[in-house]
C-alpha cells in the first residue's frame, strides 16, 4: 500500500513541473513563438492567406522593403524617435521624480505624482484622439492660445514639418508618468543613512544623484531604459495612427506602422512579415547591445 | 415522506427544463430563416440600416443583418480573415477602389453565376451607365449602391459676408473659383473673424486630384497605362496646386477639413457630394455648384461602393440575391437617398436638397475612381496620395512630382 503511494508520489513530482509551467508554456509557444516562425516563413513568400498557391520568393520581400521610399523614411523616422524619446523619456522623469521627492507635503507629492502619472493610464487611442482636438490646426485649443497672444497659427500634426514632433510629444505625454513612479519608487528605497552620510561629506544635490542615487537605483534605470527603448520602437505606433496616420507622406510614420498598413492596408503580407522580421532583429540587437553595455554597470545588491 | 414535498430530482428536473427554455432562442421552435449578414462602415443610426429593417418587415424568410466593420479598409481586412477561415460575410459593403481585390482576391460572387434571372431584373433599375462601373473582369460583382462626385461647396454665409455676387452659376471654372477665393480672403481674412480661417480647400486627397487630371484632359491610368507625368496632368496637377501656393488653401488631412467646414471655417471646399446630408442639416447655408473646369472642359470622375455577394453557399447567396433585389426597388432606393448619394437608379425619387451639382455631373457622364490593378495596386493609391501631397506642400515641382510618381507606381502597377 506504502510502495504504490510512493510510485504515485513520484510520478506527480515529475509530472508536476509540467503540469505548473505547461500552460504558460504551452501560451507562449502559441501566441510567440509560432507567430514569430509563421513571420519568418512568410517573409520569403507570396501569399495572401487565401489562395492555395504559396510561392516561395526568397529574399524578393526584403529586397522590395529596403529599396521601398516609405521604409527608408519610416526607418529614419524610427531612428529619429529613438534619439529624441529614449533620452528624454529617462531623464525628464528622473528629474521629476527626484523633485518630488524633495517636496516635504505628503498631500502635495501625492497630488504631484497622481497628476502627473494620470496620462499614462489612457489608452492611446484616447490620449491621441484628445491631442487631435488640441492640435486642431483650425479651432484648437493650442491655435487659440498662439492667437491670444498674436503669434500666427500652427497646422500642427498635418504639418509636415511639425507632424513626427506633435506625435512624440504626444508619446513623451502619455509615457514619461509611469518611468517616473518607477524611479520615484527606487529612489526612495535608497537608505537615508547614505544620504546623511553624504552630506556630511559636504556632497551636493547633483553630486549625490549622480555619485549614489543613480548607481543605487541602477537596475531599477536599467529596466526603464529597455522597457523605454522597446516602448518608442513599437508602441509609439498607437499615437502615430490615430494622430497622423503616419503622414503627411509618410513623414511621422515608423517601421511598425509601415508594417502595419503594407499588412492591413494594402494586404503584401509577404513584406509585412519581412517588415516584423527586421523589426524583431532590431528590437533584439537594440536590447542586446543594451545588456552588452548596461548591465555590468548595474548594481542588484542594495 | 409527503408527496406534495418537492424532492431533489424533481427540483434539479425543473431546474433544467426552465434553464433550457429560457436558454434557447425563440426561433429555435420555428422553421430557421436564412441569415444574411453584411458588413458595413455604417452604424444602426444610418439610412442603410432602415433599407435593412423594411427588408426584415416583410419576413420573406431571409433574415438580414447589417454589422459596422469600420472602414473599407477595416472591413476588406476582416473580410479576407473571413475568407480564409472559410466563413466569408454575405454581403459586403465594397468601396469602387476595392474593385480587383473584391473579384480577385476576395472572390467576389458574379451575380450571373448565382441567378442570371435576378441579376438581369437588378440591374434594370439602375442607370445603363452604372453597370460598367460594377462590372469587373467581365463579372457582375456588385448592386451599385453609393455612387458620389467630388463637387463645389460654398459657404454663403462668408460668401455673402464677403459681398460676393450671390447669383453664383452652376457650371464653375478653376479660374472663377481662385479668383473668387483671393476676394473672399481679402475680405475676411485681415481682420479677427470669429470664424473664417481659409478661403478654400480643394481636398488634399487622390480623389480630387484626379479629378483636375481629367478635367485638364489627362488621366492618371490609361487602361493599365501610367500617363500621370503628361502635359495635361501637369496642367491639370498645377492647377490642383495653386490655391495652396497662393495661400489661399489652408492644407490639412480629411478630417480636420470636415470639421472645419461643419464649423464654417472654410469658404469653399471641393469635396465628396454625400456632404449633402450632413451640410443640408446645419444652420449655415451651403450652396453646391459643379467641380470647377479646365479650359471649359470637365470629365468627372465617381467614387463610392457597391454591394457584392461573397459568400460560396448556395443558399445564402440566392439570399443575399433576394436582400439585392429589395436594394434595386424604389422603396429601398427612396429609404436610400436620404443618406445624400446621388440617385443612380431610373427611378425619379426627385433632387435632393444640395444634389443639384451632383446630378449634373451624373448626367454628363462619370468615370471610374481610379482603381488600381496589380496585385500590389492597393499601395498605389497610398502613392499617388502621397506625391499628391508633396505636390500641394511645395516640397516638388508638379512636374517633378508627377514623374517620380510614375517612377515609384510603375512596379506596383505592372507586379
Amino acid at each position: 500500500m506504502r510502495q504504490r503511494s510512493n510510485v504515485k508520489r513520484a510520478a506527480f513530482s515529475k509530472l508536476a513541473p509540467i503540469i505548473f509551467v505547461g500552460p504558460a508554456i504551452l501560451f507562449v509557444v502559441v501566441f510567440l513563438y509560432a507567430p514569430i516562425i509563421f513571420s519568418v516563413a512568410l517573409s520569403f513568400s507570396s501569399w495572401n492567406f487565401i489562395s492555395p498557391e504559396i510561392n516561395f520568393v526568397g529574399f524578393e520581400n526584403y529586397r522590395r522593403v529596403f529599396h521601398d521610399p516609405n521604409f527608408q523614411d519610416a526607418a529614419y523616422n524610427t531612428l529619429l524617435y529613438c534619439v529624441v524619446l529614449i533620452p528624454v523619456q529617462i531623464i525628464v522623469p528622473l528629474l521629476l521624480a527626484s523633485l518630488i521627492l524633495r517636496v516635504k507635503n505628503r498631500n502635495l507629492a501625492g497630488f504631484y505624482k497622481a497628476t502627473l502619472f494620470l496620462p499614462t493610464i489612457l489608452a492611446y487611442s484616447t490620449a491621441g484622439i484628445a491631442w487631435l482636438w488640441l492640435f486642431d490646426p483650425i479651432n484648437g485649443f493650442l491655435n487659440s492660445v498662439l492667437t491670444a497672444f498674436g503669434l500666427p497659427q500652427s497646422r500642427w500634426q498635418t504639418d509636415p514639418n511639425l507632424a513626427i514632433w506633435c506625435v512624440a510629444f504626444v508619446t513623451f505625454w502619455k509615457n514619461f508618468g509611469l518611468n517616473m513612479l518607477l524611479l520615484l519608487a527606487a529612489l526612495v528605497s535608497i537608505p537615508k543613512e547614505i544620504h546623511e552620510a553624504a552630506a556630511l561629506d559636504n556632497a551636493g544635490p547633483w553630486r549625490r544623484l549622480l555619485t549614489i542615487d543613480l548607481p543605487l537605483i541602477s537596475p531599477t534605470f536599467f529596466f526603464v531604459a529597455v522597457t523605454t527603448t522597446i516602448n518608442v520602437m513599437d508602441d509609439i505606433v498607437g499615437v502615430i495612427d490615430v494622430l497622423t496616420s503616419g503622414g503627411p507622406y509618410g513623414q511621422s510614420s515608423n517601421i511598425l506602422y509601415y508594417m502595419y498598413e503594407r499588412g492591413l492596408s494594402f494586404f503584401q503580407f509577404g513584406q509585412a512579415s519581412a517588415a516584423s522580421v527586421i523589426i524583431i532583429i532590431l528590437v533584439l540587437f537594440v536590447t542586446w547591445a543594451q545588456f552588452r553595455m548596461f548591465e555590468n554597470r548595474v548594481h542588484y545588491e542594495s | 415522506m409527503n408527496n406534495s414535498s418537492l424532492s431533489r430530482r424533481g427540483f434539479t428536473q425543473g431546474a433544467a427544463m426552465f434553464g433550457a427554455a429560457a436558454a434557447l432562442p425563440v426561433h429555435a421552435f420555428a422553421q430557421e430563416d436564412a441569415v444574411v449578414t453584411i458588413s458595413s462602415p455604417w452604424g444602426a443610426d444610418r439610412p442603410f440600416q432602415k433599407v435593412v429593417d423594411a427588408y426584415n418587415a416583410k419576413q420573406t424568410g431571409v433574415s438580414v443583418v447589417n454589422r459596422l466593420d469600420g472602414s473599407y479598409e477595416d472591413m476588406a481586412t476582416k473580410a479576407l480573415a473571413s475568407v480564409a477561415a472559410g466563413r466569408p460575410p454575405e454581403i459586403m459593403v465594397t468601396g469602387w477602389k476595392f474593385g480587383y481585390f473584391a473579384r480577385r482576391t476576395l472572390a467576389a460572387r458574379d451575380f450571373y453565376d448565382i441567378d442570371s434571372t435576378k441579376a438581369d431584373a437588378i440591374m434594370g433599375n439602375f442607370k445603363p451607365s452604372m453597370k460598367p462601373l460594377v462590372t469587373i473582369d467581365g463579372a457582375l460583382i456588385g448592386l451599385p449602391w453609393s455612387l458620389s462626385t467630388p463637387v463645389t461647396w460654398i459657404n454663403m454665409d462668408l460668401w455673402r459676408e464677403a459681398g460676393l455676387d450671390d447669383n453664383i452659376p452652376l457650371d464653375i471654372s478653376h479660374e472663377w473659383l481662385v479668383a473668387q477665393a483671393a476676394k473672399l480672403d481679402k475680405a475676411l481674412g485681415n481682420k479677427k473673424h470669429p470664424t473664417y480661417r481659409s478661403a478654400i480647400d480643394l481636398s488634399n486627397n487622390e480623389w480630387t486630384s484626379q479629378a483636375y487630371i481629367q478635367n485638364a484632359g489627362g488621366f492618371i491610368l490609361d487602361g493599365t497605362n501610367l500617363t500621370c507625368d503628361s502635359a495635361e496632368a501637369i496642367a491639370g496637377i498645377t492647377a490642383f496646386a495653386e490655391p495652396a501656393k497662393m495661400g489661399l488653401w489652408t492644407n490639412m488631412d480629411y478630417r480636420a477639413q470636415a470639421k472645419a467646414q461643419y464649423a464654417g471655417n472654410i469658404a469653399i471646399v471641393t469635396t465628396s457630394s454625400s456632404r449633402a446630408g450632413p451640410l443640408s442639416a446645419l444652420d449655415t447655408e451651403f450652396k453646391d455648384v459643379m467641380f470647377p473646369s479646365m479650359d471649359g472642359k470637365r470629365n468627372m470622375n465617381s467614387g463610392g461602393n457597391f454591394l457584392s455577394i461573397y459568400t460560396q453557399n448556395d443558399e445564402l447567396a440566392k439570399a443575399s440575391m433576394d436582400f439585392l433585389a429589395f436594394c434595386a426597388t424604389q422603396e429601398a432606393q427612396a429609404i436610400w437617398s436620404e443618406m445624400g448619394y446621388a440617385n443612380v437608379s431610373k427611378f425619379d425619387l426627385g433632387v435632393k436638397p444640395l444634389q443639384t451639382a451632383a446630378v449634373a455631373q451624373l448626367d454628363a457622364g462619370l468615370t471610374a475612381e481610379t482603381i488600381w490593378p496589380g496585385e500590389r495596386g492597393l499601395e498605389g493609391q497610398s502613392v499617388w496620395r502621397q506625391w499628391v501631397a508633396r505636390i500641394t506642400e511645395g516640397v516638388v515641382t508638379p512636374e517633378e512630382g508627377l514623374a517620380r510618381a510614375k517612377r515609384e507606381l510603375a512596379p506596383l502597377v505592372s507586379a
